[in-house]
């Protein structure tokens, strides 16, 4: 399937941006009083992934019942892995561990680099070209920068040909930790979270590039917000 | 050549139906005085937030105890202590305590999760994940529901439901449903 040859989605009515007050007709059902954002990027993600039946989607957020319900009520099937909360316990963990060594062994200093590598191999664990989409939310923002090349590395080996990947960056520190689910084939919704990991990285355009050089293209949707949707096609 | 995009199916009222975290999900896993009949479950919904109480006649594994091995038969089952090996339960109930800590593959006709389970689970009729649960595996299910607070790492797949059909009399049944195998673990595929 050429998915570079598919005529876009009809453009969206609104632009892209948080709409707390209007959320637009299609998000109607989204609670009163949470944020929701009208997302082009997600529009077009789920246009790109609508040619694979039973398609594979991995959340690297937490489990919601409206983003697995949304995804499984369309034949999906969904896989999730709060990536940045692993991130955070494992990191607890090892220090943990290295608190408890006992006096006078010889410390292992570990690196920040080999301290990733060391993530990944338990984070992440699934077969090359699993997924036929992979929503990345934020998170990217809130890695350590060793840790973002060598995530994006593993995730680009775990989507399919074809497939697509939706991320956001910020435009500027965000000023508070959100988590992401899906409202409707065009929202999302913000859920305020306590801060899981401060804002590590403003990233420019040309990193998210270099970011993505393994994907074949993209697509940029900036908000009212200065949030940037980016759509990526591996 | 330029085509519109197929939308998907118009959202169904589950998954845009806001999931309360404030479910009475402990107190409906406590034990009844005396048998509560589960009310029928709903066949549409793919969401389903409302764990079913748990009847009084459950076996229980409680808080402080330990079991290894394999447990299997038809009676409900309510886990508030440690498990591991496999749990077999095709036509009953088995549900995680909050104190709970599940090292299994677990088979039952409902599977309800406030604690910690670490395996694959297959539910033939329905999954529920509380709010304080957390399940490293997969999950296969036709029906799931998730509370704000679960945390899954795993996939989930659902198996869809056989056309209702009428019966004679002109009331709809639901068909059997099969369930396909379990696929690999989330964690080691």
């Amino acid at each position: 399937m050429n998915w570079m040859a598919k005529a876009r989605p009809a453009a969206p009515s609104s632009a892209a941006g948080v709409a707390p007050s209007k959320p637009g007709p299609n998000a109607a059902a989204a609670p009163a009083s949470s944020n929701v954002r009208v997302s082009n990027a997600l529009k077009e993600f789920l246009w790109l992934i609508s040619d694979v039946p039973q398609g594979r989607i991995l959340d690297l957020g937490p489990v919601w019942q409206s983003t697995v319900s949304f995804f499984v009520d369309k034949g999906y099937r969904v896989s999730t892995e709060d990536l940045l909360r692993t991130w955070k316990e494992f990191l607890t963990a090892e220090e943990e561990g290295f608190r408890k060594a006992p006096v006078g062994a010889p410390a292992e200093k570990i690196s920040p680099a080999a301290l990733a590598d060391k993530f990944l191999e338990s984070a992440l664990r699934y077969q090359e070209r699993s997924f036929h989409g992979v929503l990345a939310w934020d998170l990217l923002d809130y890695f350590d920068p060793e840790v973002t090349p060598r995530l994006m590395e593993r995730l680009a080996q775990l989507i399919h040909p074809g497939g697509a990947m939706l991320a956001m960056f910020h435009s500027r520190a965000a000023e508070r930790f959100h988590r992401y689910r899906v409202v409707d084939g065009q929202t999302i919704e913000l859920i305020p979270a306590s801060t899981l990991a401060v804002h590590a990285h403003v990233f420019q355009n040309r990193e998210i590039l270099g970011l993505f050089a393994e994907f074949r293209s993209s697509k940029t949707f900036v908000g009212r917000d200065q949030v940037r949707e980016g759509l990526f096609l591996k | 050549m330029w085509r519109k995009p197929a939308e998907g199916k118009p959202s169904s009222e589950s998954y845009n139906q806001p999931v309360s975290s404030a479910a009475p999900v402990e107190n409906s896993h406590a034990p009844q005085p005396s048998p509560a009949p589960a009310p029928p479950a709903p066949s549409r919904s793919v969401a389903d937030s409302a764990p079913v109480a748990l009847g009084g006649n459950a076996s229980k594994i409680t808080s402080g105890l330990k079991i290894n091995g394999e447990i299997s038969g038809s009676a409900d089952l309510y886990i508030d202590g440690e498990v591991q090996g496999k749990l077999r339960l095709g036509n009953a109930r088995v549900t995680v305590g909050p104190n709970g800590r599940v090292q299994a593959d677990i088979e039952a006709r409902e599977i309800v999760v406030e604690g910690n389970v670490d395996g694959n689970l297959k539910a033939g009729e329905r999954a529920h994940f509380g709010s304080s649960s957390r399940v490293n595996g997969s999950v296969m299910t036709p029906r799931i529901g998730i509370d704000d607070g679960a945390r899954l790492r795993g996939k989930v797949e659902t198996v869809q439901a056989a056309p209702a059909r009428p019966t004679s009399s002109g009331i709809k049944q639901e068909a059997t449903e099969t369930l396909q195998p379990v696929e690999a673990s989330a964690k080691g595929e």
